[in-house]
Formats: structure tokens, sequence, C-alpha cells
């Protein structure tokens, strides 16, 4: 493939983005079907479509190996939406067939951006797909690899009554260019309201040397509308670069007409939108004229530089408003204003964030995927469940959080889920379950993996953790729970072997890293023979918090609103309890919780040491609650949350509690603090 | 043999140092690592950190921590001053404050000029040093600033592997 032409590159995002989208859509259908062990008459035609269209854009856009394996598929779902019954011959063979073709097309498309792209070779693939049909056809048609025409004469059967087809020619403006892809278009909305849709040339789409064809002889439309021909010339006359039209009337002969049998009859009238869009991303700068799009896809570092715009505006109001040589004036009207602007900002900031939200669904779908093929591969029977795929999450966040899952699902499937056999043997039921949950708490999503096999075995973590020299006391002072937290150290795998799908060294504390760079956290629950739960907390977002500032001494800290119950002061110093081995406690409401001084955690000198003098701040993570204190609130402020410099990696800050760094509007820093590492260090 | 970690089009700056005093004795950067000198500000205490690591500024938007050079080698502390300066180096796209007792001049250092550290006799603070030059009688140690910050890059690489 020669370089693509600076022109396309627009087009070529366009073609890789709507290509992705369209595959994982396909791979969806495929997996429910699989499941089904049935393919919907809606579904035939949705992946039909599906490929027809990244077909078609490949074809456009002049990647032949896409187009032509695409078009193998379609070939082989032509057939089998023709004879559905013809399905149950093949139904194994055509699964493991089209995934690896969806998988070979997703490879390509991933491909096509890097300035070296060469062609994979779909050839075997098409080869054997090809012969899929063929067998689906019956032997008399097994040598004909080349479909078409073999198709063509079993497909025309659907007796297509020719008086009943209206012929239509269309003739596009001079230099309207890429003329076949827009008649490809024209005919992609007029199948909205024409059960039967031909045209010649027959695919338009597939080859752009078409244009000349169509520039010269015009585009040849033959329909049968559904309610009248009035309904097609509409289309035709409201769609774009359309010179003239003319509707014949003269007889032509019907074998044309089964010729071209195989266009796409999109009329699932669920696809029809998708089927618009796919059209317009493979038409470029031309809209969607059919269906109204108010979707738009717009490239990420754009959203990335947008969000850090907000940023700044935020610390820069906030720098107006609580100017130092504002300090002491009497300023009502300058207040009011600074109010108003504060809830702009707050609303900017808000739709900001939301157009950056992604549903977890895509993440989830994609683990259906792996779970199929490994359970393929390993032998044992194994089913995703999935809660809470509608939960949003920053795009980035979701983006980082798709490799750890797919790690943790192929470690539960590999590690965790006994055999069909072994399960029985103890009870179980014979397919093992793997649940994801995304659920909402707070300023923050939990998102729990768990399954339901054999369970973290802790002696074996211990020996395993011993031989490794990864024991920081003696064994028996390890609780369960700090067991289970060793298998995410670094240097750590319970899998003597190596497996193709786990245990090549890279481990759990690489998924916590990846966790644990978008400010999440992971914790491990498990019960032998029943099963393990990892459960993830990952922030709602990343760049902003509403903030308590507190100060200690002179360092000022930032505490996440979210994470804050109450603040009181201690007026009788007799509330604060000790424990027997000294540690501070407080009684509230006949609950007892422990004290944090955050000058004594942090080792910062202050002159509050007396918990009458300065403020208990309650706070809670997950289910612990604690109480803080410190000397005295500053104040509610919004803040940009900034990650540490990469300097301090080697700390381990955010085990001492602290999540990361914010500017305030003086200018000064101010440390924010992770409630939840705060509890668990002291 | 610090050449390849130079930033692009730095080329004109090799051979050229920046000196500076911690107490009587000069030192000096290659001006290749330096971005620029800021005076002493504001620094966030960062807990849990070396005694050396001050903390954090915020130098225009952008959170950089900072070292103290004194105390990194071995030395007294001793309250900052307007003299003191904070130098914002950069070594591996990593910017790190180091704070100084006062900045002196950019000086051209030749080979010629330069002679080896002695390998024996190590005490804490020589063994950050590249070479040891001597300038209009006066004597300038050359930090070798992979050196000077090994302690805090190894761990560093390892995070990112």
């Amino acid at each position: 493939m020669s370089a693509i032409d600076p022109g396309m590159e627009a087009l070529l995002e366009t073609f890789v983005y709507e290509s992705n989208t369209m595959l994982e859509q396909l791979d969806e259908i495929l997996l429910d079907s699989e499941r089904a062990q049935n393919i919907s008459h809606e579904n035939i035609d949705s992946i039909f479509r599906i490929m027809h269209t990244v077909k078609g854009s490949a074809a456009m856009m002049g990647f032949s190996a896409i187009s032509s394996l695409g078009h193998a598929v379609e070939d082989v779902f032509f057939i089998i939406r023709e004879t559905p019954d013809k399905l149950t011959k093949v139904f194994s063979d055509l699964f493991d067939l089209v995934f690896q073709s969806s998988d070979f097309l997703k490879r390509e498309v991933e491909r096509v951006t890097s300035p070296n792209y060469e062609e994979g070779d779909p050839s075997a693939l098409a080869e054997r797909l090809h012969h899929l049909s063929a067998v689906m056809k019956g032997q008399a048609s097994l040598d004909s690899a080349s479909a078409p025409a073999a198709r063509a004469a079993e497909a025309g059967a659907p007796a297509v009554n020719a008086e009943e087809l209206h012929k239509i020619r269309v003739f596009f403006e001079d230099d309207s260019q890429m003329e076949n892809m827009r008649a490809f278009m024209l005919l992609t909305q007029l199948a909205n309201c024409c059960d039967i849709l031909e045209s010649l040339p027959a695919h338009p789409e597939a080859d752009s040397s078409l244009c000349a064809d169509i520039i010269k002889n015009g585009f040849l439309i033959m329909c049968r509308p559904m309610d009248s021909l009035d309904d097609v010339i509409k289309i035709i006359e409201n769609s774009l670069n359309i010179k003239s039209y003319e509707i014949i009337h003269d007889e032509e002969n019907p074998s044309q007409a089964a010729e071209s049998s195989d266009i796409a009859e999109a009329k699932g009238e669920s696809g029809d939108a998708k089927a618009g869009a796919a059209a317009a991303a493979g038409g470029g700068k031309l809209a969607a004229a059919g269906s109204k799009q108010s979707l738009i896809s717009v490239n990420q570092s754009k959203l990335d530089m947008l969000m850090d715009l907000v940023g700044e505006i935020v610390t820069a109001e906030s720098m107006v408003a609580s100017n130092p040589d504002l300090k002491g004036l009497k300023l009502d009207n300058f207040t009011k204003s600074v109010r108003e602007l504060r809830k702009l900002t707050d609303e900017l900031q808000d739709v900001v964030m939301s157009i950056r939200m992604v549903p977890l669904t895509g993440t989830f779908q994609k683990m259906n995927r792996i779970v199929r093929d490994m359970t393929k591969k390993l032998d044992k029977k194994v089913e995703l469940v999935t809660y809470g795929g509608e939960t949003e999450v920053d795009k980035t966040i979701n983006d980082t959080i798709a490799d750890p899952f797919m790690h943790m699902i192929r470690n539960a499937i590999d590690h965790a889920i006994e055999s069909p056999e072994e399960r029985l043997a103890l009870g179980k039921p014979e397919t093992g379950t793997i649940t994801l949950n995304a659920r909402n708490a707070g300023g923050e999503i939990l998102i729990d993996v768990s399954d339901d096999g054999r369970g973290l075995n802790t002696e074996k973590l211990l020996a395993k953790a011993r031989n490794n020299g990864l024991l920081t006391k003696p064994e028996s002072e390890y609780t369960d729970k700090e067991i289970f937290q060793l298998i995410m150290l670094p240097g750590f795998s319970t899998n003597a072997e190596v497996t193709e799908y786990s245990g090549r060294g890279v481990g759990m504390d690489v998924v916590r890293k990846n966790i644990e760079k978008v400010g999440g956290s992971i914790s491990i629950h498990s019960v032998k023979n029943e099963g393990t739960t990892f459960t993830i907390k990952i922030p709602l977002t990343l760049a902003i918090v509403d903030g308590m500032n507190i100060s200690v001494g002179d360092t000022v800290f930032t505490l996440p609103i979210t994470s804050i119950k109450q603040s009181f002061n201690i007026t009788d110093s007799n509330q604060v309890l000790h424990n027997t081995d000294g540690a501070e406690m407080i009684l509230i409401r006949g609950e007892c919780y422990p004290i944090i001084r955050l000058h004594d955690h942090f080792n910062i000198p202050s002159e509050r040491t007396d918990v009458m003098q300065g403020i208990m701040i309650q706070v809670e993570s997950g289910n612990s609650i604690a109480c803080l204190f410190a000397d005295e609130l500053l104040g509610e402020y919004q803040v940009v949350v900034k990650p540490f410099p990469t300097f301090f990696n080697k700390y381990n800050l955010k085990g001492h509690g602290l999540s990361g760094c914010s500017i305030l509007g003086d200018g000064s820093i101010s440390l924010i603090l992770d409630v939840g590492n705060l509890m668990n260090q002291s | 043999m610090e050449d390849t970690k130079y930033s692009a089009g730095s080329d004109d700056l090799t051979g050229r140092y920046l000196t500076f005093y911690i107490g009587e004795v000069i030192y000096s950067l290659p001006l290749g690592h330096v971005i620029e000198i800021i005076n002493i500000q504001h620094i966030t205490h960062i807990p849990g950190v070396p005694f050396y690591v001050k903390g954090i500024v915020n130098l225009r938007g952008k959170v950089v921590p900072v070292s103290d050079v004194r105390l990194k080698f071995g030395q007294q502390e001793r309250p900052y001053d307007d003299k003191t300066c904070i130098i914002v180096t950069t070594i591996n796209d990593m910017q790190v404050g180091l704070i100084v007792d006062s900045v002196a001049e950019v000086v051209t250092l030749d080979k010629s000029q330069m002679a080896a550290p002695p390998l024996a006799g190590k005490r804490m603070g020589e063994s950050y040093l590249d070479s040891i030059a001597t300038l209009n009688e006066k004597v300038i140690l050359n930090i070798d600033c992979t050196k000077f910050f090994q302690a805090d890059m190894a761990e560093l690489f390892v995070h990112e592997n």
C-alpha cells in the first residue's frame, strides 16, 4: 500500500474510528449469537451491513486486504440471509472463522495509520470463507471460489419481478468527485424506503474506477418502493450533488437485475441511522444527509486541551476571587460578580467532564471476547456476567483500566476457575462465573472482578513470597488480607509455568500500577474454594476535585469533600480515649473512632498539638471511618489535581496518604490527602 | 561524555558551565542541564522523603521538586537568604530544582583545564564529581549530573519498566 495521500488523513481517521466501532459491534453480535446458538434475522442483517460498510469504506481508502476479506465474510452472510437453514451445517466453523476474520480486520485497521503500513494477507482466511460458502451451497459449487457469479445465480432466485421495478438513472454534478461513494450513499438512503433495490454498477463503493462509468452513463437504480415511487424521487432530489435524474420506462433485460443482486438491502429499522453514519464516514466530508446526525467524533487531544484550559480557568478564578489585594475591602458588587463567575466555571467544568465520560460497557464487552477465546483454548466452562456497564468514567481512566481487567480475567480463567470435572467434584456448577460489577459510590467508582473459582491459597502465597524474599515480617504476623496483598508485589507470580495467557512475569503488580496511575486502588477478598473478588476503586474523574483546605503547621492539605463526614471542635479533653497501646480514639455518639493527628503522621512542626485548639474532621473511605486532627479549616475550594513529579515515584507518597498536589489561588501548593491510604497507614 | 544527554540544539553549550557557591567552594553544572535560575521561594514540604529533598515549588503552574545541594553534600544546613537560588535543571526529561547558596557565573572550560577527581579517599560529595578545573586560579568542582541524580533516578527507571 502506497503512502496515504495527505488529503486523506482526516478520512483515514474517520475510517479507523468507524471500522473499529463496527467491528466491536460485530464481535458483540457474534458473541450473543454464539451463546444463543442461533443468529436472529436481525443480527444477520446487521452483520451483513457491518461487513458491507467496512468493505466499502476500505475499498474507497484503497485497503484491498480489508475489503477483500470483508467481501468474503459478506458473501457468507449473504448465503445465510437467503437460506438460514443452511447455517446449522457450519455453525461452529462459521463462528471461529468469522472471529478470526474480525481479528484480522481489527489488526489491519489498527495498522493502517502507521506510516509504513504493509497490508496483511487475508487470502488464507478468505479461502476458508469461500470454502464455507461453497459447503453451505452444496458441493455442486464447491469449486466456485469466486462466489459472486454462482451466488448471484442462486440469489437471483427470489424472483424479482422485473415489471415492478422502477428504473431511475441518476447523474451526478460535474466535478462532484467520488461518484462511486455518492452512488453508494444514495443506495443506502434509498434502502429505507424500498424493499427491493438494485443498481448498476452493482457495487459502486467497491471500486473507485467505476467513477468514470458513472459519470458517463449515469448511475442506474432499480427499485421497488415500499410505498410509492414519490418517496424515492424525493430522496434522490434531496441528495447532494445530483445534477439530474430520469425515470426510465422501457423494459430492460431482467437478467440484469439478477446480476446485481447482492446489494445491501439494509431494511432493518434499527440499523438505518448507523448505515447513514457509516456512509457519511465513507464519504468523508459529506454530511449524512439522510438521517440527522447529532453526534460528532472529536480528537481526544482536543478534549485534553479543553480540560487543561478549564483547570487553568478554575485556578485563575480563585486567584482573582481570593486575591490578597482585596483583603479587608467591602466589595458587594465584586462579590456578586465573582459568584456569577464561579457558577459559570462550575457549569463549564461539569459540561467538559461529561463530554469526557464514557460508559464502561465497551470495556466490559471486550472481556466477553477474552472469556470466549480462553475457555475454548483451555477447555473450561466460564460465563462472564456484567453489571453496571452503564456506569460512566473519564475516557482516560476507561482506557487505562482495560488492560488490568483483561489481565485479571485471564488470571481468573487460567488459575482460579477449575476444570469442569473438578468443579463438579467440588459440588459447584459446571460452568464457572466471572462477574464484573461496576457501581457508583460517591466520587468514586467501585468495580468488582470476582470469580467463583478455588480462591487464593494463603499457604502457597506465603511460601512463594518467602522464596522470593518478599516477606518483611514473621510469617505468623501476616493477616489474610496482607497475604493477599503480596500477590501485587513486583516479582511475584504464583504460577510456576508460563502459559500463553498468564504468568509471563508481569503480574498483578502491573495491574496495580496501572490502576494507581489513574489514582485508583485495588483490594482483594478471597475465600478458599468459594472464589476471589478484586475490588478496584477509581476516581470518577482525574482532574478537578472539590476539596476542603486544612492547615497543619505551614502546610496546606486538601481533603476531598466526598470523604468528609463532619468536622467539629473538641470542647472537653476527656472525649479523647487512649487505647492500651496509647493510640488515641474518640467517642462520637456511642461509636469509637481512631484519631489521626496529621502533624504527627506527616512529621510537621505545629503549635497546635492540644486537641482542644485544633479541629477534628471525621472522614470515611470504604467502610472505615477515622477522625483527622488538623490546625484549622481554611475553606472549600475546587482544586486541579496534579500528579507528583516523577522524581517522587520511589518514595511511595501514595502509601503515605497523599494522592497528588494542587496549586492554590495564591500560588502556593497544597497536598491532596487520600483518606483510604491515610487510614491504612496509621 | 555528557554530550548524548544534551537536548537538541545545545551544541553551543558544550564546554559551558554554570558555577555556584556552596559555602566557599565553587561548583559547576554543565549548562545544557540548566533551564533557569529562580529566587528561593516558598517550598511545600513533602513528608516521607530524604532530608535533602526539601519539597516542591510552583514554577509557573508546574510542580517542580527541589533538592538542597548543601544537604546532599553532607554539609550543615544554613538559613536561606536573598542570595539563595534555585537552579532548575533537567535530566532525562525530569525537572529538578537545586538549592544553592548563590549563583556565580557562566564559564567556558576546556578539557585541558580539567583534571579527574582522585579515586582514593572518597568523602561524601566527591562521588558526584565529574572533574576538577582551575580557572583564573580558582578551583571549580564540576558536578556530574547523572551521578548526582543517580540515587533518585535508579528507582525511577525500575518504576517505568
